[in-house]
């Protein structure tokens, strides 16, 4: 279908948007650890990290799909990347509110995380429905701490961050529609252009810090 | 509430006072950081020790009496993680 393969090449085009931003926000993240050692940075960078590889993965499978540019995959290999690439994805998200959790956890609100905490994965059936299922679950906790940390402290950064965050959660519960519905072609765009609007909102805030600044001599 | 203070809080926590509390430019004393640190004696020594070390901080002796003032390196420190305090919190994390 013709209208099919231009969403997919679409889609999968947006992804490397996704995959600049997330290594972009993983640097500065990166820069931040080796300056300060913080735990705090070395999981944001984490998370990053696992996201931008498993987006990255997710284009060049879909491009390959389209174009074929690489040699003969075997299906069983094909399969094994997906799978990989939504374990990436998952485990980015998982370290996102990991990075949360261990801070309600200093905070001694250890019992409430727990609450919000996702439980409801068992109902999955398949390895990806279940990934997705996860990194929904971990990104809606990381969208409520965020939105919590600005309750706190106002700074419309932390309003932009949570808004982008929310955005991505939204993509991710659409792509998990659209692994329910996999004819219907426009759920995977429009879950695709949710996250990538996500991400760009994600990077406003991360653009003055990946542009330079303040800058130590070597880590302390 | 009590608040967890990471090392690289801590060590921002001791550079702000040594370069706030150094009104006069001949440094401040142990017994300021101290106060101003909340930590046991043993543990700011030993601290002291490796910042002096790591060129953050100045030891300058006046008097058989230790003085410490922040370094330039210290100053580049403390701007450095001003700026990925900002970053963290805009995650809503702290460093």
């Amino acid at each position: 279908m013709a209208g099919g393969v231009d969403v997919s090449l679409i889609a999968d085009v947006l992804q490397f948007i996704g995959v600049f931003v997330s290594f972009s926000i993983a640097y500065v993240a990166f820069r931040g650890l080796r300056q300060t050692r913080s735990p705090a940075m070395l999981r944001l960078a984490t998370a990053f990290l696992f996201l931008g590889v498993g987006f990255m993965v997710q284009a060049v499978l879909g491009l390959e799909g389209v174009l074929s540019v690489l040699p003969a995959l075997t299906t069983t290999v094909i399969a094994g990347l997906v799978v990989a690439s939504a374990l990436m994805e998952t485990a980015g998200y998982f370290f996102l509110a990991f990075s949360h959790a261990l801070d309600v956890m200093f905070s001694k609100r250890l019992q409430v995380a727990f609450l919000l905490f996702p439980v409801f994965t068992l109902s999955a059936a398949q390895t990806t429905d279940a990934l997705s299922i996860l990194s929904f679950y971990f990104i809606l906790y990381g969208v409520v701490e965020t939105f919590t940390a600005y309750a706190r402290t106002r700074k419309p950064d932390t309003l932009l961050i949570a808004l982008g965050l929310a955005l991505l959660g939204s993509g991710t519960f659409v792509a998990w529609l659209s692994l329910m519905y996999p004819v219907v072609y426009v759920l995977s765009l429009v879950q695709i252009i949710i996250k990538e609007v996500g991400l760009m909102i994600l990077f406003i805030p991360v653009l003055s810090y990946a542009l330079g600044g303040a800058k130590a001599n070597g880590p302390i | 509430m009590a608040q967890y203070r990471t090392q690289a809080r801590i060590i921002a926590d001791v550079l702000s006072t040594a370069r706030d509390m150094n009104t006069e430019g001949s440094g401040v004393r142990i017994t300021t950081l101290l106060r101003r640190g909340n930590m046991s004696y043993s543990r700011m020594s030993k601290l002291l020790t490796e910042l002096v070390g790591s060129g953050l901080l100045l030891e300058l002796n006046q008097e058989k009496i230790s003085r410490y003032m922040i370094s330039e390196r210290g100053l580049q420190f403390l701007a450095a993680y001003q700026q990925f305090e900002d970053f963290a919190q805009s995650f809503g994390l702290r460093l």
